[in-house]
């Protein structure tokens, strides 16, 4: 893929956007070539990208300047939270000011009574929990990044996480915004509104509608128990049907794990969790809720593994087995990234009684680009993450990698499934938009788009293959005849 | 002008193309059972009729999902996954009877274009949570569709979400997937003596708060109503744990049904979705009399005089109200902040350019 080829006319007005934006944020540009380097990508680290200049306000008003100022000289905006996107979706641009929202990192509020917390976009995901956590609540979404990652990271990226299946993702447990519009304007969105779900559309939008300054989450209580297990079968048809049987009966554990015979290798390999010989596949299911519930679905999860063929199943019986269970799966991608110094991690979500036949093609594709991976997949909603490992030093690796994860995502949209079911699109998945959606779908995306951002400044280049610009939605927004950004580098 | 009845999403899309030629608008209707809810416009001239447009297009019991043509009606839906086990988790209640309409009519594409949710929203999600996809025309005359057949799903806008709750503005819906949910073994409610509002609602916060799991929380005839759902062992459990976490409080099961059935009262009705801690306040300063709380009181429910006006006291609250029934003077929806206002109207038009959808339902020209 090639990043976009930055504006020239931007590039040489860029002494005086820095000249401007210190004026904005006094102590907080980061305009130094050393400075900016360290906020040239995110967690899609194949691609890297010095942007233009970096600000970091502190406040809204501070935000709301700095998109009044960019709308008036028509510089485009990368919002970014701690830049752990999967998908590039906080990749900077040479010509795109860079707008890191991690110094507004405050918890504004905790509401118990109300079950709510009020922070600002800086927040970390893991400092919601740790805030409330005291009082026996907890904030469900539970990225793998929740260490680092922020939660207007997580609201741009509708981010999931292992207990989603149960609990939702980011846009099911988020109430209200505080949304700075392009342009510099301010509005509220909450899910008790009684207009239109604008805050239903905002979440998950990847930076391109709005920059979010102010996120109102619901807390939930902690379940009394959990129990943790682990079922590992000879054949992957078998745990497939195992998870099929599972959500069929009615049972919605707190997370349901497959790892193939790859992964279960490399992390045996890194870190010896200990899990069954033998095994083609493993799941680990996590069952929660009070103690009759639990012991219940414990019972009939267990039965329905070993009526599947489960050669194994043990069940944890403290915490620390529990850890070591759950190690293996949280070692998959440092135990992967051993094997080879570059990784793909793919994310797309296929109906659930399609996993044998995908694995197997998988497995094939494979072969066919010499490159070795393996599978994880959030096996309860049907949510894929091959990760492919090369070396982007060998000539044509990254390309091979890449074409191989857009092999497999195809084959994700060709069995029913879709592109991503919570990376995000990004730069990464950008162009195989055109595989789900047809260009009417496309259109009608994009003219949302338009809605919010006419001139097209926020996060440009991310989310749509093709940049239709708002004139030929029926929104026109042309300035001395020129249409902004009137062609992206596609791949 | 006669009505024009599609039963294809290509008549649909022929309906619009001609709608857009003669710049005349269309007054989207599925079974006509909720005409009445949101403004009432004189000019919506012609009805665009989506009965024919029925039927169940794909049920997966084991994928949790289910795919169906717009004007469905939400008892064949019902029906069709209680043989299954099943149900929809947002619970769509009949709002027909509010507007005249007979019972059992309504149908799923009014239900998500309304944004109807019933008790058990409270466990499961509103009709927002569970639309995972949709197909529908828009003001192009195009047909289009948005979301996947998946439950995990970020590739493109949410617009599934948008169309919840949208009333039609936004175009015809003409198919949707939704998400289903294996129905509960067995529901038992649990009533409380009466007590007064700020004692019972305080009641259904700390069981909505606690780890029971309820999927239902009403205060309603002086009493706090509280739903819980399970295996017969685990309910058992739960009503331990539940007489255990409101010690003190007399506990009486009930046969009563949860949601039961509304008739249009004298007067309007109006929803509200509040902070559930200030639910009593907000009913008690509207004065009214009949009034009650769902969702541990993040919604209520408020019988007032036609002339009452609600929406102040609910944005006051950090909420918002809907007027239903009751048509006076009062908008049904508030009027919004400006910059808000202009993001809808913006929205409104990356939709329908030409304002042929349902124009003036939510406000004047949307």
């Amino acid at each position: 893929m090639n990043l976009a080829a930055s504006d020239p006319a931007i590039l040489a007005r860029r002494a005086e956007v820095v000249t401007a934006l210190r004026r904005l944020v006094p102590d907080g540009v980061v305009a130094d070539e050393a400075g900016l380097k360290a906020f040239d990508g995110d967690a899609l680290t194949a691609y890297r990208q010095v942007p233009l200049v970096c600000v970091l306000p502190k406040t809204k008003e501070e935000v709301a300047a700095v998109l009044a100022f960019a709308a008036e000289t028509e510089v485009p905006v990368v919002p970014r939270g701690a830049g752990t996107s999967l998908s590039g979706g906080a990749l900077p641009r040479g010509d795109a000011i860079l707008l890191s929202l991690t110094r507004m990192n405050r918890i504004l509020g905790i509401d118990y009574a109300n079950r709510r917390v009020v922070a600002e976009p800086g927040v970390t995901n893991l400092a919601v929990t740790r805030a409330v956590e005291g009082k026996g609540f907890y904030y469900a979404p539970d990225p793998s990044s929740q260490i680092a990652c922020t939660v207007g990271g997580n609201v741009a990226e509708n981010s999931g996480g292992i207990h989603c299946l149960k609990y939702g993702l980011t846009t099911n447990n988020l109430l209200g915004v505080e949304l700075v519009l392009p342009g510099g304007a301010s509005v509220r969105l909450s899910q008790s509104d009684g207009g239109l779900d604008l805050l239903g559309v905002v979440a998950g939008s990847e930076g391109l509608l709005g920059v979010v300054v102010e996120a109102t989450l619901r807390i939930l209580p902690r379940p009394p128990l959990t129990r943790t297990l682990l079922a590992a079968f000879r054949e992957v048809p078998a745990a497939g049907q195992c998870v099929a049987d599972v959500i069929a009966a009615g049972i919605v554990p707190a997370a349901m794990e497959f790892m193939d015979r790859r992964c279960i290798q490399a992390v045996e390999a890194y870190c010896a969790p200990g899990y069954p010989r033998g095994a083609e596949g493993v799941l680990i299911v996590e069952l929660d809720g009070i103690a009759a519930e639990v012991r219940e679905a414990t019972a009939r999860v267990t039965a329905i593994a070993r009526a599947q063929g489960a050669h194994e199943v043990r069940e944890a019986a403290d915490e620390a087995e529990r850890a070591r269970l759950w190690a293996g799966r949280k070692a998959a991608f440092p135990a992967m990234g051993r094997l080879a110094p570059d990784m793909l991690c793919m994310d797309g979500t296929i109906p659930r009684r399609a996993l044998p036949d995908v694995l197997a093609r998988m497995a094939a594709m494979s072969e066919e680009y010499g490159l070795g991976f393996c599978n994880v997949f959030h096996a309860g909603d049907g949510n894929l993450h091959p990760l492919i490992i090369f070396d982007v030093m060998k000539e044509g690796e990254l390309a091979r990698a890449e074409a191989f994860g857009a092999e497999i995502l195809k084959l994700c949209v060709a069995v029913g499934g879709v592109l991503t079911g919570e990376h995000g699109v990004g730069v990464e998945k950008r162009d195989l938009m055109g595989a789900m959606f047809s260009d009417a779908d496309l259109a009608q995306q994009q003219r949302l788009k338009c809605a919010f951002d006419g001139a097209g400044l926020l996060n440009p280049g991310k989310v749509f293959p093709t940049l239709s610009a708002c004139v030929e939605q029926g929104q026109m927004r042309v300035r001395d005849g020129r249409l902004p950004f009137p062609s992206l580098p596609r791949f | 002008m006669t009505d024009i009845h599609a039963t294809t999403e290509a008549e649909v899309a022929d309906a619009v193309r001609a709608a857009r030629q003669w710049k005349s608008p269309l007054n989207i209707a599925g079974r006509r059972s909720k005409r009445g809810l949101g403004r009432h416009v004189a000019q919506w001239g012609t009805v665009l009729d989506l009965s024919g447009l029925s039927g169940i297009v794909d049920h997966e019991p084991e994928e949790l999902v289910l795919t169906v043509r717009a004007a469905t009606k939400v008892t064949e839906i019902r029906d069709a996954l209680a043989a299954r086990g099943q149900q929809l988790g947002f619970d769509p209640p009949d709002w027909g009877p509010l507007f005249g309409a007979p019972a059992g009519e309504g149908t799923v594409g009014g239900a998500v274009a309304a944004g109807l949710c019933g008790s058990r929203a409270l466990r499961y999600g509103r009709a927002r949570d569970h639309v995972l996809g949709f197909r529908a025309v828009n003001g192009f005359g195009e047909a289009y569709k948005a979301g996947g057949r998946v439950v995990k799903n970020v590739t493109g806008f949410d617009l599934p979400k948008l169309m919840c709750a949208s009333m039609g503005t936004l175009g015809p819906l003409t198919e949707l997937t939704l998400r289903v949910f294996p129905r509960p073994d067995c529901s038992a409610v649990l009533v409380t003596d009466e007590m007064p509002p700020e004692d019972g609602l305080a009641c259904l916060r700390r069981v909505w708060s606690g780890p029971l799991d309820p999927s239902g929380l009403m205060y309603r005839a002086g009493a706090a109503h509280i739903r819980l759902d399970g295996s017969a062992e685990v309910l058992k459990e739960k009503i331990a744990a539940l007489r255990a976490l409101l010690a003190g409080v007399r506990l009486r099961e009930s046969a009563d049904d949860f949601d039961a059935p509304m008739q249009a009262p004298e007067g309007a009705l109006w929803r509200l979705a509040v902070p559930p801690s200030e639910a009593a306040s907000v009913a008690a300063g509207s004065g009214a009399a009949d009034w009650w709380a769902d969702g541990a009181g993040g919604v209520l429910w408020i019988v007032t005089d036609v002339t009452a006006d609600l929406h102040p006291a609910a944005a006051r609250a950090g909420g918002s109200a809907v007027r239903l029934t009751g048509g006076g003077a009062v908008p049904p929806f508030a009027p919004e902040p400006a910059a808000r206002a202009a993001l809808t109207r913006a929205v409104k038009a990356a939709f329908d350019p030409l304002g042929l959808f349902n124009p003036g339902r939510m406000w004047e020209g949307v």
